[in-house]
């Protein structure tokens, strides 16, 4: 019976990793498109860029802390969210652009 | 044939309509959901915003360095401002002109809102140099500020604090905004309100010179945050910019893109008041900065853009444009005792 558990639990916790989703966010004249998401724990932002220019985004929320760095056109770069909540995250070089992330 | 010609002419008075909307000042004023703009709340502001008390000698009071009669900018034109007992600060100061657009406040950016950005001034001991543990009881001492208070705030019941101080003193820098200057005029449909070489001045602007690249928008200013190159080497201090709220890769000696607006009355220019005239200032922008090489985290927007003198000049002439008439400000005489 014990067995059957923690054959369940990893089967759930498996399925669980493979259904990990990309969310992709593009930066398009100075802005997050979407500028909405929602997620699950373990999912992926995918932050790309269209524009002719460096972006960057990060979040200053404890739980789920991060910072792309300078973002050149044309990179994508993936960012794993790691516990539930909203928060907000910014370019920091563009303080107007904002995007608004819930974690489920 | 006629067909054709109705079209074109509609696509472009669309382009046109599209193309301007960025450049119409908004009608309203945002703020927060806990200090809306009341009759009282500004008056009061107002009162604080020209009161030497508020500084620990009784000299020195907000308008000291942005004053209304100087683009709400430094009332000398030294480099630096100048505070309590003629102190030097490190950074010139801005035009506090539309500052409730910004989402930033301070040339790095640190303080998120006008409400938290009032109390800095106050404490800096090279500004006012009055801790608000100070501050707070000679307020409070002055019977005719409690009633004040009372008034705009009823909830404060007339104990002042230094939330409802910040909140008043910011609702009075809410109201003040750039009056109609010729750009406005001229972008709302008066062609005759700017001069051809101005008109050329705002084509290059847009254009060759890449400006809007970063001073975008009715307010000339995307607030966007950039390294532009006024220092080469390592970076030391207050020169770090806003890599001092946090060391971000990408906040490596950038400072905010200031509003161009009354631009011809803030002079001296940028962060450190290191350049006197906007023709300077504008070359310097349009060179790639004033250091070309070894300088970290330099913008890639900065590029030599390849001006004639005559194209410096001609945007030099724009600039002048979103010079707004002088505003005449009843300044108060008298305060609450
Ligand atoms: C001694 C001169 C001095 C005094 C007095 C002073 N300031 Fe300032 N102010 C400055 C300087 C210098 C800066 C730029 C500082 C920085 O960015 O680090 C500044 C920045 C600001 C800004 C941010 C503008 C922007 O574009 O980011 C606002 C708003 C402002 N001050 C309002 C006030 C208010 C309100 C008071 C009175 C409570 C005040 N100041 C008193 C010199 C002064
Ligand atoms: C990379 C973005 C960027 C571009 C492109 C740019 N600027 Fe700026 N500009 C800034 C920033 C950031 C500052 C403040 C920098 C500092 O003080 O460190 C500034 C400052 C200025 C100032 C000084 C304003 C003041 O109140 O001190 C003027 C004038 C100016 N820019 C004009 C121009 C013109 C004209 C162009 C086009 C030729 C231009 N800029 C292009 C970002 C930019
Ligand atoms: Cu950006």
């Amino acid at each position: 019976m014990k067995k059957m558990g923690v054959l369940l639990v990893s089967v759930v916790m498996c399925s669980m990793m493979l259904d990990a989703k990309d969310y992709v966010v593009d930066q398009v004249k100075k802005t997050f498109i979407p500028h909405e998401v929602t997620l699950h724990v373990g999912d992926y932002i995918v932050f790309k860029n269209s524009d002719p220019f460096a972006h960057n985004a990060y979040t200053d929320d404890e739980a789920n802390e991060f910072d792309i760095g300078m973002q050149a056109t044309g990179e994508d770069i993936r960012v794993k969210m790691k516990a539930p909540g909203s928060f907000d995250v910014e370019c920091a070089i563009h303080p107007n652009m904002l995007l608004e992330v819930t974690v489920k | 044939m006629k067909k054709i010609v109705l079209a074109c002419l509609l696509m472009g008075v669309s382009v046109l309509a599209q193309d301007t909307s960025k450049w119409i000042c908004p009608s309203e004023v945002p703020q927060p959901e806990d200090n809306k703009l009341t009759k009282e709340r500004i008056e009061l502001g107002k009162l604080l915003y020209f009161d030497v008390r508020l500084s620990r000698d009784d000299t020195i009071s907000c308008a000291t360095c942005h004053s209304p009669s100087r683009g709400w900018s430094d009332e000398v034109p030294t480099s630096k401002a100048v505070g309590f007992q003629g102190r030097v600060g490190p950074r010139n100061s801005p035009t506090i002109l539309n500052s409730a657009f910004q989402k930033k406040q301070f040339w790095d950016g640190r303080a998120k809102s006008l409400e938290a950005q009032a109390l800095g001034p106050i404490e800096a001991d090279v500004e006012m140099n009055m801790p608000l543990d100070m501050l707070i009881p000679k307020l409070n001492k002055i019977q005719g500020y409690k009633e004040l208070f009372a008034k705009a705030y009823p909830e404060s019941k007339g104990v002042i604090t230094k939330e409802y101080l910040a909140k008043a003193i910011a609702s009075f820098e809410r109201t003040v905004i750039s009056p109609e200057a010729p750009f406005d005029k001229y972008i709302k449909g008066d062609k005759n309100a700017i001069s051809a070489e101005a008109k050329k001045g705002f084509e290059l602007f847009q254009g060759k010179a890449h400006c809007t690249d970063c001073h975008d928008g009715w307010n000339f200013t995307d607030g966007s945050f950039h390294n532009i190159g006024l220092n080469d080497g390592e970076l030391t201090g207050k020169e770090l910019g806003r890599y001092n709220v946090k060391a971000r890769p990408a906040w490596y000696g950038v400072f905010k893109t200031p509003t161009l607006r009354d631009v011809t009355k803030s002079y001296p220019y940028f962060h450190d008041g290191s350049v006197k005239t906007l023709k300077e200032a504008t070359v310097l922008c349009s060179e790639g900065g004033r250091y070309e090489n070894n300088v970290k985290n330099k913008s890639e927007y900065m590029k030599k853009r390849d001006l004639s003198e005559d194209e410096v000049d001609a945007v030099v002439a724009f600039m002048h444009t979103l010079t707004g008439p002088d505003v005449k400000v009843d300044i108060p005489t008298s305060f609450p005792q």
